[in-house]
Formats: structure tokens, sequence, C-alpha cells
């Protein structure tokens, strides 16, 4: 069972995507902000993680960058309000990206796939 | 006139005055001048004193009619110069100042000579460059001129205004070769004309094709054995140099002439240096106005994006605080769903939330988007196409409103090439904002076009709008209450920019609105 870490500063959206993402399977474990989402990744290794680049007073791109150097074996979707991020240079280092909607059909398949994606590299070790 | 042969008709007065009579005229009478030698001859004593006062009384009174004839040209001379001074003294175009100091020099009136070159200081390349010429090149011209000048009797104005308007551009093509070979370094100190010029007076050349400090180049250019040098400074500044000469009649040049020429000088060198600044100034000043107009044309647009850059702050922050709530129903909503079996009589709710959510998820990327419309994405599009959907997208709500939104397609138009997504939005757009708020409304829309461009109208009878009401309508947030709130419209309007069509709203006072989009057919760029 793979295991994803979500962090968004919004409860009823962590509770939302925590309810969906176990219906599909995965172990999932939600962070509110930064400083939370680096105790949790203390705690134990994560599969993927779904990080909110709008997180209150704080970036999650911030978070992508500290993620992508120390743990860069772990991938990294990003979902935002704003489709402008698709373009923003420093979004190019998330594995993922996708526009928040309440249809989360988008957000699953892209994790389906990072995670496909990842046990290929993981197999071939390309 | 009784016994006397001098007095004539006219000389009347004389009779009365004795003394008059004997000044006059008896001195140069040839009957005192017979009695005078016959008074000698007869060894009178006082006749050698007669014949020493005789004789000094004729040479001063030549000498004092020579003085008169000096007066009066000197006062001819004052006259020209005061004419002159206020013409050049009235104006600032440098080329109306050139035309009245040459024809001041060539003019018979003037200084009658034959031919005047004039050469100005060009700072910015340090030369003195042949600039303008005036006089006429052979006899035959020269003849001609005179005469023509001599048939009208006008002042020097009116000879220099005349020069200006019908011989200024002539005498420069005329004078094209010696003006383009006049050139000469500044630092040129040997040169004939840079030791004139620094020499501040006006330098007679004679015999120039021997003259030492002339050059066999020089002589041969200007053509003639004696000219005059005169140059011209205002305020210790070179301004430039006059090359004076009789070219055709080859009349002597006087020191008088000098004396008066270097008067002359003065005045001109002020009005030449006064008019090159003004011109300057005017440069200067047309720069500055072109500097304004750009800063207003900058602070028009700053204004503009600022008003953009707020809508962009607006839109980022319905980003936030309405896809956040609308995800969290929608998702919680299809979650329910799934759980909600195909028989509970809350499962249409259900759906409903889902679909409204959904819809409202589109409208919010559709503002959104409004970046993207910087970057639009065209194709070809069979307009009536376009505007059927948009139509069939708005039913619920025109049925809502009782609005009544007629279109016919038109056949046999070519497709057009825009952004479709746009393009949509746009006509969406202008549909909702007619229906906006109001009831009974009757929409007509029309599509017209031929191979170069499709016209789309969107017509209202029904609706009057204020000149201050259209004004704002397509400024961001400009908020009218007739015509809704002015926020879909800008999107509008730049969407539109971008890809190059126009949007004209026209409501005529007698009331009524319509807006007119002109769409594409043809893949160029907009300009």
């Amino acid at each position: 069972m793979s295991r994803l870490l979500v962090v968004d500063d919004e409860a009823n959206i962590r509770l939302l995507y925590a309810e969906e993402l176990k219906d599909e399977g995965y172990e999932v474990v939600t962070a509110a902000n930064i400083a939370e989402a680096m105790e949790k990744l203390q705690e134990g290794a994560f599969d993927l993680a779904v990080l909110d680049i709008k997180l209150k007073n704080e970036s999650g791109i911030e978070l992508l960058q500290q993620l992508v150097k120390e743990r860069h074996n772990m991938p990294v979707i990003l979902c935002s309000a704003f489709s402008c991020y698709k373009d923003d240079f420093s979004a190019w280092l998330a594995d993922g990206y996708v526009v928040k909607s309440g249809d989360l059909t988008e957000l699953k398949h892209e994790i389906a796939r990072v995670l496909a994606k990842k046990a290929q590299k993981a197999k071939t070790g390309l | 006139m009784g016994d006397c042969p001098n007095i004539r008709e006219g000389d009347e007065d004389l009779l009365l005055s004795q003394r008059r009579r004997i000044l006059e005229k008896c001195c140069d009478c040839a009957n005192f001048k017979r009695d005078l030698k016959r008074f000698c001859e007869n060894g009178h004593p006082l006749a050698s004193v007669f014949s020493l006062v005789h004789d000094e009384h004729q040479r001063q009174k030549t000498q004092i009619q020579s003085l008169v004839s000096f007066l009066d040209n000197k006062t001819l001379e004052v006259r020209f110069l005061h004419e002159l001074g206020s013409v050049l003294q009235s104006s600032v175009d440098l080329e109306e100042v050139l035309s009245v100091a040459l024809t001041a020099i060539t003019a018979g009136k003037g200084f009658g000579m034959n031919r005047a070159i004039l050469l100005l200081t060009d700072r910015s390349h340090a030369q003195l460059k042949g600039y303008l010429a005036i006089g006429p090149r052979n006899y035959e011209e020269a003849s001609q001129v005179w005469d023509e000048i001599a048939s009208n009797d006008m002042d020097l104005q009116t000879l220099a205004q005349n020069f200006r308007l019908n011989k200024l551009s002539a005498e420069r093509a005329k004078f094209h070769d010696i003006l383009e070979q006049l050139s000469v370094p500044l630092d040129a100190t040997d040169h004939i004309l840079i030791k004139a010029l620094d020499g501040k007076h006006p330098l007679l050349i004679e015999d120039a094709f021997h003259h030492p400090d002339v050059t066999p180049g020089l002589a041969s250019l200007l053509g003639v054995d004696t000219f005059l040098l005169m140059p011209l400074h205002s305020r210790n500044r070179r301004i430039g140099l006059i090359i004076a000469d009789n070219c055709i009649t080859h009349h002597r040049i006087s020191d008088e002439d000098m004396l008066s020429l270097e008067t002359f000088t003065f005045p001109v060198a002020f009005a030449i240096e006064r008019a090159s600044l003004y011109d300057r100034l005017q440069l200067e000043l047309n720069r500055v106005t072109e500097a304004s107009n750009k800063l207003q044309e900058q602070q028009e647009l700053i204004v503009r994006m600022e008003k953009m850059a707020l809508v962009g702050r607006i839109t980022s922050s319905i980003a936030h605080s309405i896809r956040n709530p609308l995800m969290i129903i929608g998702g919680f909503a299809r979650s329910i769903l799934k759980s909600t079996p195909a028989s509970d009589p809350k499962r249409d709710f259900i759906e409903s939330i889902v679909s409204e959510t959904r819809q409202l998820e589109g409208v919010l990327d559709e503002i959104l988007n409004y970046s993207d419309s910087l970057y639009p994405t065209r194709d070809f599009w069979d307009v009536n196409r376009v505007v059927e959907t948009a139509i069939r997208d708005l039913q619920d709500r025109l049925i809502q409103r009782g609005c009544e939104c007629r279109f016919e397609p038109e056949a046999n138009l070519p497709q057009a090439y825009i952004d479709i997504k746009q393009v949509s939005y746009c006509l969406r757009t202008l549909i909702l904002n007619d229906i906006d708020g109001r009831t009974g409304e009757n929409i007509r829309i029309q599509i017209s076009g031929n191979s170069d461009s499709i016209q789309v109208s969107i017509a209202d009878k029904d609706r009057n709008v204020s000149q201050d009401e259209l004004d704002s309508l397509l400024t961001p947030f400009s908020i009218s209450h007739d015509i809704g709130n002015g926020l879909g419209m800008a999107l509008c309007r730049t969407m539109l920019d971008k890809q190059g069509i126009p949007l004209v709203v026209i409501a005529p006072p007698e009331g009524g609105i319509t807006y007119t989009i002109t769409l594409p057919t043809h893949k160029e760029e907009p300009s």
C-alpha cells in the first residue's frame, strides 16, 4: 500500500483528500503546514507527497524545493487553485501538477501515473 | 528776371536778398568773371584781393558740397542699416535671417555687391561650411535680375521675402557645387577663411590668384581676383563668414564699403545666432512636447494597467477564496453520491450540488483564465455554431429572465480565425450583460460577413444607456447598476484586443445598445 503525505492548510480539503484517497487504497497522512509536514516526514517514509501551493503565509513551492533537495526519491504533486503556476518554472520541479477541483479524478490519475513512473524507475534504475 | 541771366523761374526769392544773390549766383556768373578779369587787366589795386577771395569761396563751396554728398550717403546708409536692423530683429527664422542678410549685401539699395556666399560654423563637426549663396553666375543672368529688381521698387524686407519664397532653393541648387567645396576645418588656422574668421574684421583679398594666403583651389573656385571676407561674431562666438565680391561688374571694393559692411556684420551675426538658438530651442521644445505626450500616454497606460492589475488581484483572491469551498462542497457531494443508492430520493439533490459546483468551477476557470487571454490559442471555427452554443449555454438564464434571444444562422460564411474559448466567453458575457438584472428583454443577434471578416452584432433595442455608463462600460470595476459591474466587459475587451478583434459599443441617444465584434477570417497576426 503506497503511503501518501497530503499538505494543505484547509482542514476540510485534507479530510476530503484523506477519505477519497483511502478509498483508492492509499495510506494517507495529512499536514496543515510546512513544520507539520517536516515532522511527519521525520516520523516515516512516504511514497509521494501532494502539496498545496498556498499554505496561508507559507509557500508550498518552498516546501517542494526542500523536498527535492532532501528527499529527491519522493515524487511530489502540486495541487493549487491557480492554473498559472503551471508556467512558473519553480513549479517544474514537481512531478505533477493538478488544478484543484471537487472532482478528484484528475488528481487520482496523476497520483497513479507518478507512482507507476516511480515504480518503473525503481525497476529499471532509469 | 530783370537783367540777370542766372536768375530763372523759381529763383524769385533771390531778388529780395542781394547778399544771397551775390553768393549763390554772381560768383559763378560769366559776366562777373569777365568783369573780374578786366578788373585785373586794368591793374586795379584790389584786383588780386578779389581774385583770392573768389577762389577761396569756390574752394569752400566745393568742399561743402562734397560734405553734403557724404552726409547724404551716410544718411542713406544709416536708414538702410536701421531698416536692416528692424527686419533682422523681428525675425527668429534662420532662413529668413539669412535671406535678409544676403539680400542686403547684394541689393542695389544695400551694399550693391554682385555675389555673397555665407559659410556657417558647424560645431559638431568642427568645420566652417558653405551654407547659402546669392547672386548671378553670369552677366546675362545679372542683367535680367537687376532689371527685374529695378522695375519693382521693393523695400529690403519685401526683397528678402521674395528671395526666400521664390529663389532660396534655386540659389542653393545653383551654388551647390561651390557650397559643397567650401568646407574648412576650424582648426586649420593657416587657411585664409579661418584666418579671416579669427581676425574679427573684414579682410579684403586682392590679386587672389597670386595671394600668398589664398590657395589656388579657393581662388579658382570663387573665380574672382578680388573678394571681401567678413567674419560674423556674436559675443565672441564664431558664427560664420560671408564672402562678397563683384564677380560680374568687377567694381572696386572701397575702404568705405568695408567699413559699412563691418557695421552690417554685427546685427547679422547676432540675428543668425539668435535664429539658430531659436531653432534649437524649437527642436528641444518639440522633443519636450513629444516626451510629455509619451509620458502622458505612459501615465494613462499605467492607470489602465493598475486597473487591470486590480482585476488580477481580485481574480487571485477569488481563486483562493472560492475555489477551495467549491472544491470541498463538490468533493464531498461526490463522495456522498458514490455511497447513495440510486433509489434514494435525496440523490437528485446531491447530483444537483455536484452539477452546480461543476458549473461554478467552470465559471471560475473562465475568470482565472484571464491571464491566459494574453496568449490566445486561435484556430478556424464556424461562427454560427459558436453563437448557437453560447445561446444554448445561457438558455436557462434567458428563460428564467423571460428574455428572448433571436438568432438566425447566416449561410455561406467563411470560418473565423479565433480563440473559441475566449470568443465564446465574450459572447456569453455580452448577452449576459444585456439581460443582467432585467426581464423581458429582446435581444437580437445578427451575423454578416465577407471573405475578410465576420461581424457579430448583439442588439437590444429596449435598453437605454447614458454616455457616462457607456464610457465606464469597458473599465474594470467601474460599476454601472444599469449594465452590470463591468468586470466581464473589461475581460472581454482584453481578450478581444489580444486577438486583434475590435469591440464597438453603440448607444444612440434615441435608445438601444448594440455590441459589434469583427472576427478575422485569415491567419494574419493582428497589427
